[in-house]
């Protein structure tokens, strides 16, 4: 068997192999915080629809990304409502405001959704338990993520927004993503109370949910068609896709994460062969001497392949931990969704091995070649 | 890629090459050890060298970032600079009555206080090309009163006299079609005439930028939004010979206290505290210069580790023949060093090349600065120094009996 020798000669030296695991778990690390981080941006854009309830939505033709989606009229929704397949289509309403009383006397700039709560568009728990709140008269509920520049948020506080005076009546757990600073959740009549000049007949998402049964994308190419033009209709994967493609190619946040992302990939993998390249040079000369006595090529390339394995698996599983702490540290400081999804895992691990036999096996190639009287 | 050979081959021994060289510091130990062995060096520079790489991309982009936001800051023609209190960011509107600005501009010392008027939230640009709208930030001034110190927009200001004129910013996101010299496109619904172009690139917020009249603004934005008699910012220019925090404590007994009077690098500083506070850029590519660190130091202490257990010999030799420790922890430092910028001027080199080509991709100010350029050196040579002193201890430990 070859294991027990690669394991053995990983375990005479501790110190150095203790100092390649370290390096793989160091690249390993690198690789899935900066993965992290890439794939937080789109989670970051998506974070509102995550916590929706709809299967299809209706966005004017103008639709550019969630925070900036243009608006269409009201009675495109009561055409869609028509339909037999729609149980609800509900609008919801997106407006900036001043908040006047922010943090040394600054007014920051509060992203307001407006929707009708008996509705139950929103998922959170702390939004459901919390609808009774929104439906009275100039009251809104602020997400507890919003920025401390927005002075305290404590149920009860009164701020001007905009020309209005409002009733803080209460956080909710969502996250503000990309919607800006601050957020905050009013039920439609009262933002079209601190909106006074915009109304309510225009809508900037219609977020359409299905009778049990029905089929999203053929229940979508019914409504594309029904439906006038200056609109269109997602699923919720068609959705997910153009946001994702919004933020990593339209954005700078998107291109320097996917460059970080890139330049991590080739550290990553330089430090693997690196240190692969170190702990199968070092035992040419063992090598050489198994090679002197008889083993044959084939059973040290063996032996090599099984000690890079060991080092990659026993690097790999800390750094995976270490990861997922990280993630949980920058989730808190920067409010960025970073998260880890089984794929990653699988590709970064399945990478790493990879790179690790490629190593193992172009350093192997010198031994070899290697005459076992010249090694000494 | 850097080739793998035996790591066993043994350096010259300096000492026999020079035999009368027994002072210190006489043979270039350092050098000598270093290139003795090419294959390695060359593996070594490449693994500090992409750890250098990764702390240059991280703290270029950390960078730009700013820049991106001041950099338009930084183009506004004036020395002082008067905002409402309430602005939190330079990208938001808060206004103040123009009316403010005429006690600053009689001002003894003052040479001009004019209005800048912005939006971010209200211009819509279609793109001539393909007919899509997209969200952009506006700027308008009287023409007859720049504010801007880019040439060709005061170059072409007398054109913006003319209503419904423009000036778009060619490096705007290409989406907008603003790059393909559009001679005519919308404004929320109105068509305007394209009466020429700079050069100020897109921020975090805005993907690109238009210019106008005080005029047409508020012909584009009805109503008070974009009344002429509300502006987002003073500029003002002092004489010439006239000190600006002379005129700057001045001026702000004039003004009401509802607005605040700003330096320019006072003013620059705000807007790079307040993105720095809310954006979480400074931790998170700050995260990604550390990993870069403690990696670039795992690969030098690995690099300096074999390197002298594989010499462990010679280096007993040395110190039986009388070396002091000193000598030996000062050669392992200068290998070090060498290692150091063995990785560091080909990274840095690179990184030239990476900046221009992500910058041109993603439309950002990336650009190697002096201070990029020592602050990576620094800690390049921190990460080599720190990692060798962790791994010469062996050597300062090393008894010349033992290791034979």
């Amino acid at each position: 068997m070859k294991v027990p020798l690669a394991w053995r000669i990983l375990a005479y030296d501790k110190r150095r192999t203790g100092l390649a695991l370290i390096g793989i778990f160091m690249a390993i690390l690198l690789v899935f915080v900066e993965l992290g981080f890439f794939y937080a941006v789109p989670r970051g854009g998506l974070l509102l629809y995550d916590n929706m309830r709809f299967d299809l939505l209706l966005v004017s033709d103008q639709y550019e990304y969630q925070a900036q989606p243009g608006a269409f009229p009201l009675s495109q929704l009561d055409r869609v409502r028509a339909s037999t397949a729609v149980e609800q289509a509900t609008p919801i309403y997106f407006g900036f405001a001043k908040w006047k009383g922010g943090e040394g006397g600054v007014w920051p700039d509060v992203f307001v959704i407006g929707f009708e709560p008996a509705t139950h568009i929103f998922i959170p728990d702390s939004i459901e338990q919390q609808l009774s709140v929104l439906e009275r008269t100039d009251t809104l509920l602020v997400d507890s993520a919003t920025r401390p520049i927005f002075g305290p948020l404590n149920a009860g506080r009164v701020v001007e927004i905009g020309a209005r005076n409002m009733t803080i009546g209460g956080q909710y757990v969502l996250g503000t993503g990309f919607m800006g600073l601050g957020v905050a959740l009013a039920s439609a009549p009262n933002f079209a109370r601190l909106f006074p000049g915009r109304g309510l007949d225009m809508v900037n998402l219609g977020a359409i949910e299905l009778k049990p049964g029905v089929e999203a994308e053929s229940a979508a190419g019914d409504l594309r068609q029904a439906s006038g033009s200056g609109i269109q209709i997602f699923t919720r994967r068609e959705l997910e896709a153009h946001e994702t493609a919004y933020w990593t190619t339209r954005t700078s946040v998107g291109i320097i994460f996917g460059s970080g992302l890139l330049i991590s990939f080739i550290v990553g993998i330089m430090i693997v062969y690196q240190i692969v390249s170190t702990q199968v040079g070092r035992q040419l000369p063992q090598f050489a001497t198994l090679k002197a006595i008889g083993y044959a090529d084939r059973s040290l390339v063996w032996t090599v392949g099984a000690m890079s394995l060991l080092i990659v698996i026993a690097g790999f599983v800390p750094a995976l931990a270490a990861a997922l702490g990280l993630y949980s540290i920058i989730r808190d400081q920067t409010l960025l969704p970073v998260t880890m999804s089984e794929a990653r895992v699988f590709v970064v691990f399945g990478a790493a091995l990879v790179m690790a036999l490629a190593s193992a096996l172009l350093s192997v190639e010198s031994l070899r070649r290697a005459a076992p009287a010249d090694v000494f | 890629m850097c080739s793998e050979e035996t790591v066993l081959s043994i350096a010259p021994s300096p000492v026999r090459r020079h035999p009368k060289g027994f002072q210190p510091g006489s043979v270039p130990l350092a050098r000598r050890n270093l290139l003795a062995n090419k294959p390695r060096l060359l593996r070594s520079a490449c693994g500090i060298g992409f750890a250098v790489l990764l702390m240059l991309m991280q703290l270029g982009f950390q960078q730009a970032f700013f820049d991106s936001s001041l950099e338009v800051i930084r183009r506004l023609d004036g020395d002082l600079f008067l905002q409402s209190i309430h602005k939190y960011q330079f990208a938001t509107r808060d206004t103040f009555p123009r009316t403010n600005l005429d006690a600053p501009r009689n001002l003894p010392g003052v040479a001009s206080a004019r209005p800048l008027y912005a939006d971010w939230y209200n211009f819509f640009w279609k793109n001539p090309f393909d007919d899509k709208i997209f969200l952009v930030r506006a700027f308008a001034f009287d023409p007859d009163g720049p504010v801007f110190s880019f040439a060709e927009v005061n170059a072409n200001r007398a054109k913006l006299k003319e209503a419904n004129t423009v000036l778009i910013d060619r490096q705007a996101r290409r989406f907008l079609g603003m790059d393909r010299d559009p001679a005519e496109a919308e404004l929320n619904g109105t068509k305007v005439k394209v009466v020429g172009s700079f050069a100020l690139g897109p921020d975090f917020q805005s993907d690109g930028t238009v210019m106008m009249s005080d005029r047409t603004f508020a012909s584009l934005l009805p109503g008070p939004a974009g009344s002429p008699s509300q502006v987002d910012l003073g500029v003002v220019k002092v004489g010439p010979g006239v000190d600006a925090a002379v005129v700057r404590q001045a001026m702000t007994k004039t003004v009401p206290d509802t607005i605040a009077v700003f330096t320019k690098p006072e003013l620059v500083e705000f807007e790079r505290r307040f993105q720095a506070d809310v954006s979480s850029a400074g931790p998170i590519f700050a995260m990604g210069t550390i990993v870069g660190f403690v990696v670039g130091m795992l690969i030098s202490y690995q690099v300096t580790y074999t390197d002298l257990s594989d010499q462990l010999p010679q280096y007993a030799t040395l110190k039986a023949i009388g070396y002091r420790t000193g000598y030996l922890l000062r050669v392992v430092l200068e290998q070090a060093a060498f290692n150091a910028m063995a990785g560091w001027i080909p990274a840095w080199l690179v990184s030239i090349v990476l900046y221009y080509v992500i910058g041109q991709l993603a439309l950002l100010p990336l650009r190697m600065s002096v201070n990029l350029t020592l602050l990576s050196l620094g800690l390049t040579l921190g990460m080599c120094l720190i990692s060798a002193v962790l791994a010469v201890r062996r050597v300062i430990r090393a008894d010349p009996a033992e290791v034979f």
